[in-house]
């Protein structure tokens, strides 16, 4: 089933080759020129891609009301407006800011992301390495003997953690907090166990760990 | 709104402390005395009744005396039975007196109780007598000649009473510790008096200064209940009216750093909005068939368009900053973290341009007092920078070190240096902003550079 995006830009040369883009990606593309009729077309799609700078209702204003009629639904502002005020009152709401210009592969890369984490991909599991996660079923398993490993809560919370970042580093005291909801003080000492005992299950070889990324200095990263 | 410049005279500070000080004045003339006749009211009407309480009678000597000499006038020619009965009845109203009388010849006639005086008297007892009396302080005696004149040759009439009940009539020293004390009472009510005025006064004080350094929610002070009309009361007017004040220019700045905002906002837009279109063109171009001579001059535009991308943004910021309406919100924090946090969202793209990073940023967190945003921002700048302009260095270093006594963040790089004639080298506006910042936040930046790399170093400037 193809992913459904509902666009919203005003502007038609922008808006054309977007869409174009995206169409070519393999995406089915609903393209609005204003935000009338938005929250109506929002409910049949996994996402939405919006500008600020709309004719009529603002794109903030828009986002919020798409978002408190389908709270689950991503979405994604695309606008030209930089300023770190202007991205902060986005992602009030939004999951994803990206100011343009922007180089139409990482529009592209932030789109798989938010809709793999969103679970509109349906059951399609998501492989890393020898492994194969199932992210709504909070299950994963060997690719070769195809047998789950069963992975403790504190455990699953934080390779769940890297795995939804995908491909970015995260410092030890950005995934000390997500898991533990604690401010981190000295929770370096657990984290580090955790993660050994993590590593232990997932790797093939925990010395030379494949699956989760030391970054000397920072933190940890899960690759795509 | 207007202010009286002084309050009424009835309600002002001056009048309460006037009245002090007057009490302080009539202290000496006025107190003294009455405490004087405070404590001898209190003698004669408390210890009077005490004592009465106790014995049953008073006796003043001169009411005795007085006494004791017209009943020996009334005597006068009396036949000595009159003479005993009359001392009876003395004797009956001072049961604890004893009473004789003694005829011309000196016999002892009646003696209650008997036996204390000789029989017969010669004159030598007499003396004896008068002489023992006059230096007798615990027996008061009065003698009187029956008839109350030497010359009625009836003889003589004597009683004795134990000073123990007379009243005292001297100043004794319970009166004295009473006085004493009235005195000081007085003295603690007044002392209590100026403590309170004073206390009343500080407290207000203390309450104004706590307002002024306890923010409300606006970040202003609040405003605070004013009290009396006084002096203070008036300084409490002026305060909130003060803080109105405070709060009108800070809703008129920060509409004004709004409309700044939204214009820069709008200005980021318009000049983004083409750059994304040529953007896009230059994005379909690229897949087209071209020549290599094209696909130099694409890449190279895009690269341009990078820039100028950069520029915009470093001109509204630029402009933002200069105008001061840059909020920065300092507070203590690990500005360690925020590296950390800086470096792992740059280190993909780090490892994509192929620089390699060399980060040793554990121990102890680096507390200073920091705007997050800006810190984050003046990181990017200087990471930008290293990615544009040192990536041939293919290294990018982050550090601590201590700088005379006081720990600095150091970033380096391998690159050719920032005298080196760099492609992507702009008007310095990144570096410029950086300063900024650094300066907002009482932060500093030095730079050592050479053609083999390039040091900066992070430092409080008053550590």
């Amino acid at each position: 089933m193809a992913i459904h995006i509902l666009y919203i830009e005003d502007d038609t040369e922008i808006g054309s080759w977007v869409s174009k883009d995206l169409k070519d990606r393999g995406y089915e593309v609903l393209w609005l020129k204003s935000g009338e009729g938005a929250v109506e077309a929002a409910a049949d799609c996994h996402l939405v891609i919006l500008d600020v700078m709309l004719p009529g209702l603002d794109g903030f204003t828009v986002g919020q009301r798409v978002k408190r009629n389908s709270p689950e639904l991503p979405i994604l502002m695309l606008s030209a407006r930089s300023s770190i005020d202007d991205k902060l009152q986005g992602l009030q709401f939004a999951d994803d800011y990206l100011t343009k210009p922007f180089h139409p592969d990482e529009l592209a890369a932030r789109i798989e992301v938010l809709v793999r984490r969103s679970g509109s991909l349906g059951g399609k599991p998501l492989e890393i390495g020898h492994l194969r996660v199932f992210e709504r079923e909070n299950r994963l398993e060997s690719k070769e003997t195809g047998s789950e490993i069963i992975l403790t809560g504190k455990q699953f919370q934080i390779f769940m953690y890297l795995i939804r970042h995908l491909g970015q580093v995260m410092t030890k005291e950005q995934i000390y907090e997500a898991v533990w909801g604690e401010p981190y003080l000295d929770g370096d000492k657990t984290l580090m166990v955790h993660i050994r005992y993590l590593r232990e299950k997932i790797e093939l070889d925990p010395a030379a760990p494949q699956i989760i990324e030391t970054i000397r200095g920072i933190g940890y990263r899960v690759k795509a | 709104m207007r202010f009286q410049r002084f309050p009424k005279f009835r309600s002002s500070l001056l009048s309460r402390y006037l009245i002090i000080v007057l009490a302080a004045l009539l202290f000496v003339p006025v107190v003294i005395p009455i405490s004087f006749l405070t404590s001898w009211l209190v003698n004669n009407t408390v210890i009077n009744d005490k004592k009465q309480e106790e014995n049953g009678h008073i006796v003043q000597r001169s009411y005795l005396t007085d006494n004791w000499h017209t009943a020996a006038k009334q005597l006068a020619n009396a036949s000595p039975d009159q003479i005993d009965q009359k001392l009876r009845k003395f004797k009956q109203k001072y049961p604890f007196a004893s009473v004789f009388w003694v005829d011309h010849s000196g016999m002892t006639r009646l003696q209650l109780p008997p036996g204390r005086q000789p029989a017969k008297w010669s004159s030598d007892d007499a003396i004896q007598y008068m002489k023992a009396n006059t230096g007798n302080r615990d027996l008061f005696a009065v003698v009187a000649f029956i008839g109350d004149k030497p010359g009625m040759k009836q003889g003589f009439m004597a009683i004795e009473i134990p000073e123990e009940y007379f009243v005292q009539n001297q100043i004794t020293t319970s009166n004295i510790s009473l006085f004493a004390i009235t005195l000081l009472l007085l003295f603690a009510f007044f002392a209590g008096m100026s403590y309170l005025f004073f206390r009343g006064i500080r407290r207000r004080l203390l309450t104004l200064e706590s307002a002024m350094h306890a923010p409300g929610e606006d970040g202003l002070p609040m405003k605070i209940h004013t009290g009396r009309a006084d002096e203070i009361g008036l300084l409490e007017q002026s305060f909130n009216y003060m803080i109105d004040q405070l709060g009108d220019s800070r809703r008129r700045e920060q509409e004004e750093e709004r409309l700044r905002k939204r214009l820069i906002s709008n200005m980021s837009h318009d000049l983004r909005t083409p750059l994304t279109v040529i953007g896009s063109h230059l994005y379909s171009l690229k897949k087209e068939p071209l020549t290599d001579q094209g696909k130099q001059s694409l890449a190279l535009m895009q690269d341009k368009m990078s820039d100028l991308d950069h520029l915009i943004d470093h001109l509204l910021s630029y402009n933002l900053l200069t105008s001061g309406k840059y909020a920065i919100h300092r507070k203590p924090q690990d500005v360690l973290r925020i590296v950390r946090e800086s470096a792992a969202a740059w280190y993909t793209l780090w490892e994509k341009e192929g620089l390699s990073p060399d980060i040793n940023l554990e121990g102890e967190p680096l507390i200073w007092n920091v705007d997050e945003q800006a810190f984050r921002r003046v990181l990017d700048n200087l990471f930008q920078n290293i990615v544009r302009h040192a990536g041939s260095g293919g290294y990018i270093g982050l550090d601590t070190e201590m700088h005379h006594g006081h720990p600095a963040l150091i970033i380096t790089d391998r690159g050719p240096g920032m005298q080196a004639d760099s492609s992507g080298k702009g008007a310095g506006l990144g570096l410029s902003i950086v300063q900024l910042l650094l300066k907002e936040m009482a932060l500093g930046l030095e730079i050592e550079s050479n053609g083999q790399g390039t040091l900066m170093r992070i430092r409080p400037l008053n550590p």
